[in-house]
């Protein structure tokens, strides 16, 4: 079941990621980048960017739980030492998203209560149901709430984050670029792991599916409530015109991201969300089933 | 000659994918997005979104491994006579 992960070894991980894409890096960036003056000085855009980042450390800390209460779960070796180096991965995103947070002006003894006050109700719902079956031990439950709900979904999220600040802010865009290389992992492992369950044992199918429809609610309910936050396009202009600067970004999926309003950009990414996450969930042999608001 | 002797070869280059050890980077690259053209040699992973470069034209039947995300993908004929990935589980 395991064979996919023959290749993999923790000297494999040690070449790609620590001798790889985050050599050099200082959390995640380059040494000597910081976030941009105008976000920094401009109230709203700063209120913004720590609301987005508060969700990043909140997902990522329940990742960071999951991954290495289910190592203990894994039944293979294999896997066990995967999750490892997954807790690694997800631990540093904890310490990357928490320093942004820093940078932004959050102080540390204010970080928790920033965190509980500004976390998406519905994040902190999926990670209470998705840490409930790590602590059962269920190691299936863990992977398909994590590795493929919560990993497969957020994929796409950073991609987009990513490829909007590439211009305007290089240094979140290089964060979250060594973040998009971890999960490519995360989620083939997942997908891997969970495809050849489904091919070796049919009858787990109906679980799985299951699973999927219980957990994927509170993952689209957190984009879609997210995306509703935020200045609106006009605002965005009258704050840079204030400041004498221009909207810059990137296009992605064929929308460009600086000029989109908070609905153009809910709706390109719930089509690319829900587009890949049904298709993710076909090739491993499950059908999509819609969930119910709890 | 056979169909297998007809096969383009390509010399691969690196192109800056740094998410696999050094020696096997040239297999890689990065998708550019819908704009982007796959050559015969280059197949998108579906599980990850990179692309996995061989240093021959790809065939039906062909295997890659996409050490970005620990796939191994079978190449297949899909719609339009366009070949496909399919993920080998």
């Amino acid at each position: 079941m395991t064979d996919f992960l023959k290749g993999y070894d923790i000297q494999y991980w040690l070449e790609s990621a620590a001798q790889g894409y985050l050599e050099n890096t200082e959390y995640g960036h380059q040494a000597g980048e910081r976030e941009p003056d105008l976000l920094l000085e401009e109230d709203t855009l700063r209120e913004q960017a720590i609301d987005t980042t508060v969700q990043l450390v909140v997902g990522e800390r329940c990742a960071l739980a999951a991954s290495s209460g289910l190592i203990n779960a894994a039944p293979d070796e294999a896997s066990k030492r995967f999750l490892a180096t997954q807790t690694l991965d997800e631990a540093r995103h904890v310490e990357v998203f928490t320093q942004r947070l820093y940078d932004l002006g959050v102080k540390p003894k204010e970080l928790e209560g920033v965190l509980k006050d500004r976390a998406n109700p519905h994040l902190v719902k999926f990670a209470e149901a998705l840490l409930e079956k790590v602590d059962k031990k269920d190691f299936v439950a863990g992977v398909v709430g994590q590795n493929i709900v919560l990993e497969g979904m957020a994929f796409r999220v950073f991609e987009m984050l990513q490829q909007g600040n590439a211009e305007a802010n290089p240094k979140f865009a290089h964060i979250l670029s060594g973040t998009i290389a971890d999960e490519r992992r995360h989620v083939g492992f997942g997908e891997n792991r969970i495809g050849s369950l489904i091919r070796e044992h049919p009858e787990r199918k109906a679980d799985v599916e299951k699973l999927q429809k219980e957990m994927t609610y509170h993952m689209l309910a957190t984009f879609g409530s997210q995306f509703g936050k935020g200045p609106s396009p006009k605002q965005m202009d009258e704050i840079m015109a204030d400041h004498g600067a221009k909207r810059s970004g990137g296009e992605w999926q064929g929308v460009k991201l600086a000029e989109a309003s908070p609905e153009e950009l809910e709706a390109v990414l719930s089509d690319t969300i829900l587009k890949e996450f049904k298709l993710r969930l076909e090739r491993i042999g499950i059908e999509y089933q819609t969930p119910a608001r709890p | 000659m056979s169909a297998q002797e007809k096969r383009r070869r390509f010399e691969l280059d690196d192109r800056g994918f740094n998410e696999v050890p050094r020696k096997y980077r040239k297999y890689y690259r990065r998708w550019e997005g819908p704009g982007d053209k796959l050559q015969p040699n280059e197949m998108l992973c579906p599980v990850c979104k990179v692309v996995v470069r061989s240093n021959r034209e790809l065939r039906p039947g062909d295997r890659l491994y996409c050490m970005a995300c620990l796939t191994r993908l079978r190449i297949a004929e899909g719609a339009n006579d366009e070949l496909e990935a399919e993920v080998e589980y």
